[in-house]
């Protein structure tokens, strides 16, 4: 009864090594579901690959990993004022993000010289400080906590080499030796840090350390029931009818994410598309479903349950055997498995 | 309270720059005499009725274009670069827009990275490394990087080559630090051919003079003469196209009426023949090696080392924080036709510098548009 992701682990692994050796000063990040693989696995993924710090979403995600990752932890979200007050073993490796001048006197004021990183805005606009505000608050930050160096998160359109390299000029002007830096391509990394041989580079990466190789995850559902439908037989929650063929009932629903895939900025009718067969069912009123038969994707009979889905077989496909595997396409970090099992 | 700007007198300008530490001698009030080619004013900025920097601008006109003009501030202004720069340079952009330029140059004489000598050596060496910037510098500069990022933020375009020189200025210089340091110090800092070479021309007896301010017209155009005649005679042999003499008497003219320290003329002989002369330019503490010719006979009596530590001795006399032997490319490939130059200037120890670089900001961006592809096509 259940949605479950296996993983090929050797080949899983080879990976992960190899995305690390080629990404001098590595800083996996590890939040959320943990990428569909569970943030405690990519803790301790992390120690094996030897880096010295993990990046984490939010402070609410640091018990989750503080036990299984030894080094330094940094927290992406920038700190605030009403996060609650860290362990005392928290307080020496955890960095904090400061995104705004006044945060970092309030964050002196609770703790003893706090680990920080600077956050400079960039063109995501999201978080961050301006030049002036970064340069004012280095010093202080020099003075009162203690500084890691300047982030940065850029935009994921590609091409960002030339922002980072701008930007590297705010790194310099607030006297930091290093950036921490997320979504630049391996090339891109290598250019700046050629230009830059005297800073040191943490390249932030999630998606593509865990993700990156796509061959290494299978994801897969059982068939719960087939049963038979015959033109003007209504089924369903909504008692639609008019179809025929057969009905297959399948384990996932809306509980593991199926079939509520987060809205795509990919404007393109070949992102759509591909949001679509994730799961998207807002799109092209077609109710394509991310379960797939013999290699083709299935359809929805209805919008999925909370823990089964209802597809529709076309008259003349092959009649899946209860029992029987589908494979499922799914938005690794909006989904929520039942089992994950690395061979 | 804002800062203002407004035109001030050549005198008011030359008390300004001699209360500085050190300012760009292309920011004098004497180099508009030398670039009289160009219509050129001293602007000074104000904080109530006290002047707190200067600058002079040349106005470049551009062919078909009467009115309007390229307001270019070499190495300059003479402002206080350290903090929020957009409280010094929109006066100064408003000022020039309103009296017909279409756009600001300028060149903030700010460092923003130092190679040591060794670095450039080891640079040269290596097949790996085909830039000066390839090489991790010695030191940043955190306040050149802040000029750099406030000045793109605020819209100014770099206008520095990536590689060689360009029209402007140059953006990467070579120099040798003298502020606390003797004589035994700085050739202590030298490569041995260096030490070498000057040894030799003792030994030689290589007998150097230096042009004397006091003297008369006619000892002053003997100079000039002397000078020139051997200048010529090296542009034709490095192939470079010589200036006339009318223009550095012009340079020695307005530049000694400024301050008779501000540039003197270095003479070597060898047994009464001149085999090297060169012009050395002071403005406070910072000194620069402006000119060098030299003979093509005799060359192994090395004038030439003989002239420059004259001039740097000179420079450490005079308590100068620089000695600056002015541009370099920043190729260090063994095969860049420049290399020898920049080989030459880091056998004398120092640095090489990267400076801010130029910048424009466009006033009236129709005209920019087409002054840039004018100069793209010429």
């Amino acid at each position: 009864m259940s949605l479950d992701l296996i993983v090929d682990g050797e080949r899983w692994r080879a990976h992960l090594r190899t995305v690390a050796s080629s990404t001098p000063g590595l800083v996996p990040v590890a939040k959320g579901n943990g990428y569909g693989l569970g943030l405690g696995r990519l803790a301790r993924r992390a120690e094996w690959l030897g880096v010295d710090t993990l990046a984490v979403g939010t402070y609410d995600e640091l018990p989750e990993v503080a036990s299984r990752f030894p080094g330094s932890l940094l927290v992406l979200t920038p700190w605030r004022p009403w996060v609650a007050p860290l362990a005392p073993d928290l307080q020496r490796r955890v960095i904090h993000t400061i995104s705004r001048p006044a945060d970092l006197g309030a964050l002196t004021a609770r703790q003893q010289a706090p680990r920080v990183v600077l956050e400079r805005m960039t063109s995501m606009r999201r978080h961050g400080l301006s030049a002036a505000e970064l340069w004012d608050t280095a010093p202080i930050a020099r003075r009162r906590a203690r500084i890691e160096g300047v982030t940065i998160h850029l935009p994921m359109t590609g091409g960002n080499l030339a922002e980072a390299r701008r930007l590297m000029d705010d790194v310099v002007g607030a006297e930091a030796s290093t950036v921490w830096i997320s979504h630049l391509t391996l090339d891109e990394l290598r250019s700046l840090q050629a230009a830059y041989p005297d800073i040191t580079i943490r390249p932030r990466v999630g998606t593509g350390l865990w993700l990156g190789d796509r061959g290494a995850l299978s994801v897969t559902a059982k068939v719960l029931d087939v049963h038979p439908l015959s033109r003007g037989e209504s089924y369903g929650y909504r008692q639609r009818h008019g179809a025929s063929g057969h009905l297959v009932i399948a384990s996932g629903g809306t509980a593991h994410g199926i079939g509520l895939a987060a809205p795509s900025g990919d404007a393109g009718l070949r992102g759509r598309a591909a949001v679509a067969a994730k799961g998207g069912l807002e799109t092209l009123g077609v109710l394509r479903s991310p379960y797939v038969l013999d290699g083709k994707p299935l359809h929805f009979a209805e919008p999925p349950h909370m823990q089964a889905s209802m597809l529709l077989l076309p008259r003349g496909t092959r009649v899946p055997e209860v029992g029987e595997k589908l494979d499922v396409r799914v938005r690794y970090t909006a989904t929520t498995f039942d089992s994950v099992t690395v061979s | 309270m804002a800062l203002t700007v407004r035109p001030i007198s050549a005198e008011e300008h030359l008390a300004y720059v001699s209360r500085q530490r050190s300012v760009s001698f292309l920011q004098t009030p004497a180099w508009a005499r030398v670039k009289t080619e160009w219509r050129s004013e001293s602007l000074g900025w104000f904080r109530g009725s006290e002047l707190v920097g200067a600058g002079l601008v040349l106005h470049r006109p551009i062919p078909r274009l009467k009115r309007y003009t390229l307001a270019y501030l070499p190495e300059g202004p003479s402002i206080d670069w350290s903090g929020d720069l957009a409280e010094w340079l929109d006066p100064l952009a408003a000022y020039l827009k309103a009296h017909g330029a279409f756009a600001v140059r300028l060149g903030p004489p700010v460092r923003t990275a130092t190679w040591s000598a060794a670095q450039v050596k080891e640079g040269v060496a290596s097949d790996d490394v085909r830039r000066l910037t390839d090489l991790a510098p010695e030191h940043r500069d955190a306040a050149g990087a802040r000029v750099v990022s406030q000045l793109r933020a605020a819209g100014w375009l770099a206008q520095s080559p990536e590689d060689g020189f360009g029209v402007g200025q140059p953006q990467y210089t070579y120099e040798i630090p003298l502020a606390d340091r003797t004589e035994a110090d700085v050739l202590k800092g030298m490569n041995q051919l260096w030490r070498r070479n000057i040894k030799r021309a003792e030994k030689e007896g290589v007998e150097v003079t230096v042009s004397d301010p006091a003297a008369g017209r006619a000892r002053r155009e003997e100079d000039l003469a002397a000078f020139h005649d051997l200048y010529v005679h090296t542009a034709q042999r490095d192939h470079f196209t010589p200036r006339p003499l009318s223009y550095f008497r012009t340079m020695v003219e307005a530049m000694s009426a400024e301050d008779p320290e501000r540039i003197k003329l270095y003479f070597a002989r060898h047994e009464g023949d001149l085999v090297a002369a060169t012009i050395m330019v002071r403005v406070g503490a910072h000194a620069w090696y402006s000119y060098g010719a030299s003979s093509t006979e005799k060359r192994d009596v090395r004038g030439s080392n003989a002239l420059q530590w004259a001039m740097m001795r000179d420079a450490i006399a005079a308590g100068c924080d620089v000695y600056d032997l002015r541009g370099i490319t920043p190729t260090l490939s063994a095969d860049d036709p420049h290399v020898g130059l920049i080989q030459f200037k880091a056998g004398t120890g120092g640095q090489a510098v990267e400076y801010a670089g130029e910048w424009d900001l466009p006033l009236r961006s129709v005209l920019y548009k087409a002054f840039t592809l004018y100069m793209s096509r010429r």
